[in-house]
């Protein structure tokens, strides 16, 4: 977790970054049109008349990427905002427990795909009080198999053992 | 006249019986009751509930899922002013004020407002539809690609009014948007684009995928965040109910939204999506006072959602009188309808004139339920935003993964939304605001194909785009809007430059 | 490979165990199914294919004693849904309804197609198809099939055809008719054949080859017009439609057909059992009358039994294949 509150390293020589926000965001946009132009370069871009699969990615992917430089650009030029914080643990902790949701739905099914999203992702945040979170968690999962699955009848599944499936 | 009156009647003769009634409010009221949980949105609803109308005769079974269309609808936007996350596109406008107005301690005041525009603008529609689907059928029809490709084009233009920040990064992030869009196998040559030889990215990006990603579980990550703010705010709930100012304030914008929303939701090629866009740049333009925009602005929910329900009814014309669905949530209704041995198309109104003008009057009787059932749960809802945000995330996440896997039964779309997530937090962090990424994703879309198919049919030439006239007069459109957007951006650049 | 070599050995351990478990049930009935079945239908809801599932998985699941339940999984013009239910464990409860696409056409569309059509299900049998129609926009200057062809001959570069893109039944059935006269339009292409449709109504294309389920209500209506219906016979839905047959094409016969397939290695007690369940369905008359006053198609008897439709499937992507390949749409 960084506690930085603005430059990125500090310059020796050439222009100063005044505005890393825009710095970060100009590399971040330049930098998806690069790896889109990249994945689109073997596309035929056709004609006018018959337009093929590339050209509209590509000139998008071109224009993108001009935007991205001109936000570098105007990084050096005009005074912006610091980079600011950025709390890690969010992010970590919810994306992991969608993936495990992800990876544990079709193979277990809810009954451990619900608990998992939400233990994991309730450790997202700082106020995190652990029992009361593994109630909530049995809970809900309960009343979502109740409604989704038993309910409304939705191909869900609730729990896959080997032999047994609900 | 008196046509149009025995057609009502006729109409209201059908649903006004003890079981079609008791039909429109079960389907209100579910459709409400999952629409609502956050992270499940209309398409999610209406895929998940559509089993439970094969068991019922073929018109109360569309009634049924009109009900449940609407209430989702509503649903949507319920969670898209609580807790900032669109169940589909037309909520993403939503959340622009009715977030922030519930953030104010005014969610009562937002919700109440959807519902009250809502009807009102159900009850034009209703009109609209009952009196001009035949002819408006034909208007429909003047429609080709390249009208749908300059239309779609001036709806780009109204995406940059959108933006809260700058300008420039409004339009990086609708780039960005369309490219997404791009994602997939290309419909004409079968070509894979961007997939990176991974199966799940064969047919593109999901909405629902995106905008939970990037929008959704972004917010959740932005609520983590601001702590002490957030219960600051979280506090006090407020009136439930509008009061007299925000009814003044909202009445003409839920006028203008609800005719905007009808007049887009006529034609075929999903314009409804433009709706509330249309909706929430006029009133920004017309404001006295646009910076409100984006800060809890009333106007900024009354008028998109009138105009949203407007649409969402209006898009019936095309699929009652022409048998041609405009969007997914349409295509449904087509399937459900040819379950019921119902085939959708411009017979319908004459071969079953029961089943049609009954289907109309039970949209009028769906919206009066929307509001019953709905205002006196305003305070229900609101009273959802009690419970500790430490809860009530987790919960958002159950959901949502759930919403997300019951579209397509498919582990890689949750996975992908997870992907999304830590690119919906990098965003936040560098101040690009992703509502314009979603509606560049959304029409960049419709923008190529009708693009490809104008020029395929014009063999190449691109003066057919200038040469229609009404694909002219939307060119004219979006480059009116966007100077108008662009210039006070340009002007202000100026200024800071001398100032230096 | 070694899941594929432990799969088999599993089953080839489980044999005898099934084999005396069905002997030991026989008095009491085979104990399959005892619990509800999956039948994966590989588009979304509402589609064709999903209406003739729903209708036969009810019947189905009358028959068996237990639900039959839709599982929709779309994407990649139906093989991502057959993809995972040919992976499901081979024990009868994942079936799926395949279709044209499928298991004919996909092969010659996707060159990386990770099924073989022919060697990886054990087929259960054909449910219903719908025929083709060739459709143009109503003010086509032709008067019937024979002058629409001769049309489309002499002018195809001036004529734009509409289909829902590369892999779908529009885009198959009419790449075959395009090539047995030799046409070549300009191929303008719809995410779906509703919009396709309404293009055509509009007259923005000239014409079209679709399913018969989605056109009815527009021919009767009268906003675009029939030519021909691709089948040896004509259609109830349509009578006053002449097949392609009549119109002096009789190469152009396609069915849109829909079948219910297994994993292969599904034990044959358990193809037996739903080939039956599947049979009654198609036998009753209610069911049938659904499926046919959608237009659907059950001429086709020869394809109900399992080996019926091993060996249409075996036809079908030999055909396919050559038309695709012939036309330059597969890779």
């Amino acid at each position: 977790m960084e506690e930085d509150t603005g430059q990125l390293a500090p310059p020796r020589h050439g222009p100063r970054v005044r505005a890393p926000r825009d710095l970060a965001a100009g590399l971040l946009v330049a930098g998806i049109a690069a790896v889109a132009l990249l994945a689109t370069g073997d596309l035929d871009p056709g004609r006018l008349r018959a337009m093929g699969p590339g050209m509209l990615p590509r000139a998008i992917a071109a224009i993108l990427g001009l935007a991205g430089l001109a936000l570098i650009a105007a990084a050096f030029l005009k005074d912006g905002e610091p980079i600011g914080r950025w709390p890690l643990r969010g992010p970590v902790f919810i994306s992991l427990a969608v993936v495990a949701f992800a990876l544990t739905i079709r193979t277990v099914g809810l009954a451990l795909a619900g608990p998992l999203v939400m233990l994991l992702g309730g450790a997202a945040s700082p106020e995190v009080r652990w029992r009361e979170l593994a109630i909530f968690a049995v809970v809900t999962t309960v009343a979502c198999a109740g409604l989704f699955r038993f309910a409304l009848g939705l191909p869900i599944p609730v729990l896959i053992l080997p032999g047994f499936r609900l | 006249m008196s046509d149009l009156l025995s057609h009502l009647a006729l109409g209201f003769s059908v649903a006004f019986t003890v079981q079609n009634l008791g039909l429109a409010l079960v389907g209100c009221l579910i459709g409400t009751l999952v629409g609502v949980l956050p992270g499940v949105g209309p398409i999610a609803t209406i895929t998940m509930l559509l089993p439970i109308t094969y068991g019922v005769e073929p018109t109360g079974a569309i009634i049924l899922l009109a009900g449940i269309y609407y209430g989702a609808q509503y649903g949507g936007s319920t969670t898209a002013i609580l807790v900032n996350i669109p169940g589909e596109v037309t909520a993403v406008v939503t959340t622009l004020d009715g977030h922030e107005m519930a953030k104010q301690g005014r969610a009562g005041a937002a919700l109440g407002i959807a519902a009250i525009g809502s009807f009102f603008a159900g009850c034009v529609a209703t009109l609209v539809v009952a009196a001009l689907a035949a002819p408006l059928t034909r208007v429909a029809l003047l429609f080709g690609p390249a009208e749908y490709f300059s239309l779609m084009l001036a709806g780009l233009a109204f995406a940059v009014v959108l933006a809260r920040g700058s300008v420039p990064r409004a339009l990086v992030m609708i780039l960005l948007g369309l490219l997404l869009s791009t994602v997939g196998t290309d419909l004409e040559t079968g070509a894979e684009r961007m997939t990176f030889g991974w199966a799940p990215l064969a047919d593109g990006i999901d909405f629902a995928v995106l905008a939970m990603g990037v929008f959704g579980f972004a917010e959740v990550l932005r609520n983590l965040d601001l702590t002490e703010q957030r219960d600051v705010v979280r506090r006090p709930i407020g009136r439930l109910l509008p009061t007299g100012e925000d009814l003044r304030r909202s009445a003409l914008p839920i006028v203008r939204g609800s005719l905007l929303g009808a007049i887009l939701g006529i034609l075929p090629g999903n314009g409804a999506v433009l709706g509330p866009f249309a909706s929430y740049t006029v009133e920004k333009r017309l404001a006295r006072d646009p910076r409100r925009f984006g800060r809890g602005a009333i106007e900024g929910v009354a008028g998109p959602e009138s105009a949203n329900n407007a649409g969402a009814q209006t898009s019936f014309i095309p699929l009652l009188s022409l048998g041609i669905p405009p969007n997914a949530v349409m295509a449904l209704m087509v399937g459900a309808m040819t379950i019921h041995g119902i085939v959708p198309g411009p017979l319908v109104m004459t071969r079953s004139p029961q089943l049609f003008w009954g289907v109309i009057a039970s949209m009028w009787i769906g919206n009066l339920m929307l509001l019953v059932i709905n205002l006196p749960l305003v305070g229900v809802w609101v009273r959802f935003l009690k419970v500790p945000y430490r809860l009530m995330f987790p919960a958002i996440l159950v959901f949502s993964c759930i919403g997300i896997y019951s579209v397509n039964n498919s582990a890689a779309d949750v996975l992908l939304t997870a992907g999304f997530a830590l690119a919906g937090y990098a965003f936040v962090r560098l101040d690009l605001e992703t509502a314009p990424l979603l509606l560049g994703f959304v029409l960049g879309r419709l923008m190529e194909e009708n693009l490809r198919r104008a020029l395929a049919i014009s063999r190449g030439s691109a003066a057919s785009f200038v040469q229609r006239p009404i694909s002219a007069a939307f060119l004219a459109l979006a480059a009116v809007v966007l100077v108008l957007a662009v210039l006070p951006a340009v002007r202000t650049r100026r200024k800071e430059v001398f100032v230096e | 490979m070694r899941t594929h070599r432990m799969t088999r050995t599993a089953a080839r351990l489980a044999a005898p165990v099934l084999a005396a478990l069905a002997l030991a049930a026989a008095p009491a009935r085979a104990a399959y199914p005892e619990r509800p079945i999956t039948m994966i239908v590989p588009f979304a809801a509402g589609g064709p294919t999903d209406v003739v599932a729903r209708i036969v998985a009810e019947h189905m699941s009358r028959t068996l004693g237990q639900q039959v339940v839709i599982e929709n999984v779309a994407g990649a013009g139906g093989t991502t849904g057959i993809l995972r239910a040919s992976q499901a464990a081979p024990d009868g409860y994942t079936i799926m309804m395949g279709h044209m696409g499928t298991h004919g056409a996909a092969p010659a569309v996707y060159p990386d197609l990770k099924y073989d059509p022919r060697k990886d299900f054990a087929p259960i049998g054909l449910a219903a198809g719908t025929p083709i129609v060739v459709v143009a926009r109503k003010d086509f200057p032709a008067k019937d099939f024979k002058e629409f062809v001769a049309k489309v001959k002499a002018d195809s570069e001036k004529l734009n055809e509409a289909h829902a893109g590369v892999g779908s039944v529009s885009f198959t059935t009419c790449s075959l008719f395009n090539s047995l006269l030799g046409a070549k339009p300009t191929r303008v292409v719809y995410r779906g054949t509703g919009p396709a449709l309404n293009d055509l109504v509009a007259g923005q294309v000239d014409y079209m080859c679709d399913q018969i389920v989605n056109l009815v209500p527009q021919i009767q209506a009268g906003t675009i017009k029939a030519y021909a219906v691709a089948l040896p016979e004509r259609s109830p839905a349509l009578p006053d439609v002449p097949t392609t047959k009549e119109g002096g094409l009789p190469e152009f016969q396609v069915t849109a057909w829909n079948a219910v397939f297994a994993p292969k290695g599904t034990p044959p007690a358990v193809v037996k059992r739903l080939s039956q369940a599947l049979l009654a369905a198609l036998d009753d008359a209610a069911t049938r009358k659904r499926l046919l006053e959608l237009g659907g198609d059950l001429s086709n008897t020869a394809a109900r039994t399992p080996e019926g439709l091993q060996k249409l499937v075996e036809s079908e992507v030999a055909r396919w294949n050559k038309v695709l390949k012939a036309t330059g749409a597969a890779k």
